[in-house]
């Protein structure tokens, strides 16, 4: 029986729009299938390569409460077994075909790679299918699969001495939100996560309606096209609900400051908590600017007055995370030069000052040189196939269009001076939390005050 | 259950199939090899099938000499970026003066700090807004760099390069910032227990040796270096005769010639430092564990290895693949990480070094795994001298390598800085054409010899060892 409407979908499997959309960054199309998979394809055609990643749109924030973890074991336990790969064989087929492979997982998504002679196409397409549909791997493979997370866990957080910092200062800024939980889970939650617990997630979660393939090398749409429906197109989809979390609290400006054991220097960060991109919408470009005008490198105004004028620091720096679905944040950081003048509030209050100032001398012919060394990078995005593959998935996984990555230059372009400004005071406006990470000596030489 | 299985092929062959198969069932007939084959996936199948077939990359790679150097290129027109490799051999930081540590890794930051009549500020001004990356590393043995550009600005990118080369300003401002930048950056990375207990590691095996130098060491001796010491640095460690280059991207021929002539050409003509010389370790069945508090226990672990040029380097590399070297599907990561769970990681390579050749490798785990991890550890490596490679092993460790040949064509700079390797390490230019016939060329015998000379002894361990007192 089951057979039977395996064949009837054949011919269901007809796509349901097509753009074919080469004007921008990449040579690139997309399409859906029927089931729902969006499908986009790159053109490189410097070597016989291409480049598999299977994005799901789900990562860490939509777990269960309290299985923290359960997204990252999840996609270890991808790699241990199918209804028609036994545990191991993914592993090995890639291994023989020296297929480069790997998978990752975030707060908002969870990706699988492979990298390969393009000749190994339907292999890599077969195996990343199967999957998508048939996961199934025994009580063994998951005890094992959970200690390895958990001694990841050790190797990555345990192991670093300013982590607690990191995940503490996430956890202030986000609430209960569940950006504020680390990806890797707790380690408590790890190690009392449950073979359903996994399941649970696959089974929600991991559905062609919730995922995107992108392929991208020495192919082209009308090559490739058959097979990605020859392999995914029978993949029955359901639809997936996400919650919606709670946004971060308004009005809020907290300092966390914490002293551990080991830290060698002291660091500043800045946080400031913005609308979710899909909110803003092309005032993402204006933060952007911002990001790389205040402190992109070390031509950045802020670096020119702090570390180069003042030399109050050794380095500052600005960052604006947008590739997600939650709020966007905007971050600063500086490693200040003289440690033992340090002072908290005349520290945080460094950073305001010189980016107030650095928004004052903001010119529309500096705005024009950052536009250009914004630009003037793009041209190596073709490079490496891998690079327009990261890049377009990263984005359209967390809800933007392939429009909106192609046409990234104009929507640079189209900045203004009076749009940078404007993103200035609402960022100012926005909800905001500061850390400051000492060296445990540092409490001491200050005579055993606590701060 | 799921409506997919992906060994599905076109209408017509299902349909037959199911006719077949219902045919069989109803007669009551079991089939095993039929349901077999309908129940796994069958990658050998899948590719028979498939439409893409293997393609080869053309890839001569031509020599161009001038001045007394000798550059290698590789054509590539599809994508408008150039992408140049440069090395100067015997001059990363074992070639520092021992009261001067710490002057390789400055001038690696301070020959970007602004160069001829542009100030640090125009200089990386300047490049950003032409999109040129110029920057500079090194390591134990060699100082390198590199230049990444659009074709379109390339003149623009020479020029700096060659204000870089010939014209370095070292302002006293930036000496001072990087100095101090640099120390609060080895001490910030001192912080992680893996760098600590490399150092450790190459304490004890390179003891004595300027390998064994201390990273911390650096702290003290950096204050010593002055603008004089780079420039003589410069001087005498970077120099047409110690130079490997090597060329990839939107060039031609001749965009060689004219960049080796400036600004290659005006670097002095010899070197004046001094050649590292090969020196004979003898490693093995030592341990070291060394007391420091982390969540994880860790281990580095090293014994003798072979050098790139030398007859049983392929065999080696092959031993080495199967047991440590092929990630999850290494035999010590299935046994230890897969099957066990006792590690996020475990893994071994061979290492060259202008002074040693190793065979080395590194895990950590909790202090509860630590010691069974060592044990299954030594275990597989015991057996690797013993009992060797199998043949299948042997069949499937060429495919791969194989297969994967033409992943290190993927960027422009990676071809450029694969090129400099060749050169490194005296392939030929004719390397990219030979490499699958040298993979295919080894024997099982000579696998088993390899495995057998390098694998029979214990490698020396050097431990941060939560549970144990240490030194």
């Amino acid at each position: 029986m089951m057979n039977k409407f395996a064949v009837i979908s054949v011919f269901l499997s007809v796509c349901l729009w097509v753009q074919a959309v080469y004007a921008g960054l990449f040579k690139a199309e997309e399409f859906t299938l029927q089931n729902g998979l969006h499908c986009v394809v790159i053109e490189n055609h410097k070597a016989p390569l291409v480049k598999q990643i299977v994005w799901y749109k789900s990562g860490s924030v939509d777990e269960q409460k309290g299985k923290g973890g359960s997204a990252h074991l999840l996609e270890h336990l991808m790699f241990r077994g199918t209804k028609y790969a036994k545990d191991g064989e993914f592993n090995r087929v890639m291994e023989k075909y020296g297929v480069s492979d790997n998978a990752f997982t975030s707060h908002d998504v969870t990706g699988y790679y492979q990298f390969a002679d393009v000749s190994k196409l339907e292999v890599l397409l077969a195996y990343e299918a199967d999957r998508m549909a048939n996961l199934n791997f025994d009580e063994k493979a998951f005890e094992a699969e959970r200690k390895i997370v958990y001694q990841e866990r050790m190797q990555r957080v345990e192991n670093n001495p300013s982590s607690p910092f990191y995940e503490r200062l996430n956890l202030i800024l986000w609430g209960n939100n569940p950006y504020g939980q680390p990806v890797t889970g707790l380690p408590d939650e790890i190690m009392g996560l449950e073979y359903a617990d996994v399941m649970e997630f696959y089974h929600k979660f991991y559905t062609p309606s919730n995922a995107l393939l992108i392929l991208s090398g020495d192919i082209t749409a009308k090559e490739v096209r058959p097979l990605i429906e020859k392999y995914y197109g029978k993949i029955k989809s359901h639809k997936v609900i996400r919650k919606n979390h709670e946004t971060a609290k308004q009005n809020m400006h907290e300092i966390l400051e914490m002293s551990l054991p080991k830290v060698s220097s002291i660091k500043v960060y800045d946080k400031y908590m913005l609308p979710k991109h899909d909110e803003l919408k092309n005032k993402i470009y204006d933060y952007m600017v911002l990001e790389e005008y205040l402190g992109g490198g070390s031509t950045s105004a802020m670096y020119k007055d702090l570390v180069l004028k003042q030399k109050k620091a050794l380095s500052v720096g600005a960052s604006y995370h947008f590739v997600t679905r939650g709020e966007s944040v905007f971050s600063f950081n500086m490693i200040p030069q003289n440690p033992d003048e340090f002072e908290r509030e005349g520290a945080l209050e460094l950073l305001q000052q010189s980016a107030d100032e650095a928004m004052q001398n903001l010119s529309e012919e500096k705005l024009a040189q950052i536009k250009r060394k914004m630009s003037a990078d793009l041209v190596f995005v073709n490079d490496n196939p891998q690079t327009a593959a990261d890049w377009i998935g990263a984005m359209l996984a967390v809800g933007f269009t392939l429009d909106e990555a192609q046409s990234y230059e104009d929507n640079l372009n189209a900045v203004t001076l009076q749009g940078v400004k404007e993103a200035y005071a609402e960022l100012k406006k926005a909800p905001r939390v500061s850390g400051v990470l000492l060296p445990l000596k540092h409490e001491k030489t200050d005579k055993g005050e606590s701060k | 259950m799921s409506m997919y299985s992906p060994y599905r092929r076109g209408f017509g062959y299902y349909l037959k199939r199911i006719i077949f198969v219902s045919v069989l069932l109803a007669l009551g007939f079991y089939a095993p090899d039929i349901m077999t084959y309908y129940n796994r996936l069958d990658s050998e199948k899948i590719l028979a099938a498939s439409t893409f077939k293997n393609k080869t990359f053309s890839t001569p790679v031509q020599e161009i000499k001038s001045s007394g150097m000798t550059a290698y290129l590789l054509e590539e027109h599809s994508v408008p970026i150039v992408s140049i490799d440069f090395k100067f051999g015997n001059a990363g930081v074992a070639h520092e003066d021992e009261e001067k540590q710490g002057l390789v890794r400055i001038l690696s930051s301070l020959l970007i700090d602004g160069a001829g009549k542009y100030d640090a500020e125009a200089f990386k001004d300047t490049c950003e807004e032409y999109g040129i990356k110029i920057g500079f590393d090194y390591d134990n043995d060699d100082f390198s760099g590199y230049l990444y550009a659009p074709r379109k600005n390339l003149p623009k990118a020479l020029e700096m390069l060659t204000a870089v080369l010939q014209k370095p300003r070292f302002d006293k401002e930036f000496m001072t910032l990087r100095k101090e930048q640099l120390k609060t950056a080895i001490k910030s990375k001192m912080e992680n227990p893996e760098a600590v207990l490399a150092e450790k590691f190459s304490g004890f095996i390179f003891a004595g040796h300027p390998y064994s130098r201390k990273a911390m060491t650096v702290l003290k001796t950096l204050d010593n270096v002055s603008e004089d010491d780079l420039l003589k640095f410069m001087q005498t460690h970077l120099s047409r005769e110690n130079l490997i280059i090597s060329f990839a991207g939107d060039l031609t021929k001749k965009d060689v010639k004219d960049i080796l002539k400036s600004p290659f050409a005006e670097l002095p003509e010899k070197y004046a430092g001094e050649k590292m010389n090969r020196i004979e370790l003898k490693l093995g069945g030592r341990e070291k564990n060394v007391k420091y508090k982390s969540a994880q226990a860790i281990s580095f672990f090293a014994t003798n290895g072979t050098y790139r040029e030398a007859e049983d380097y392929y065999p080696l590399y092959l031993a080495n693949y199967i047991f440590g070297g092929s990630g999850l599907n290494s035999r010590i990561s299935q046994i230890i990480r897969e099957k066990e769970g006792l590690t996020y990681g475990i893994a071994t390579y061979l290492q060259q070094n202008d002074a040693v050749a190793l065979l080395t490798g590194s895990y950590s785990s909790t202090p509860d795994n630590f010691r069974k991890a060592q044990n299954l550890l030594l275990e597989q490596w015991q057996k690797m001298a013993q009992e060797g490679i199998s043949d299948k092993e042997l069949q499937q460790t060429k495919e791969s390598l194989i297969s994967s040949f033409n992943l290190r064509f993927a960027s422009i700079s990676g071809i450029a800085s694969m090129l400099t390797g060749m050169q490194q390490y005296n392939l030929g230019r004719d390397f990219l054409e030979k490499r699958n016939d040298y993979i295919k060329a080894v024997t099982l015998d000579e696998v088993n010899a390899a495995a057998k000379k390098y694998f029979g002894t214990k490698p020396d361990f050097v431990n941060i060892d939560v549970k144990n007192k240490g030194e």
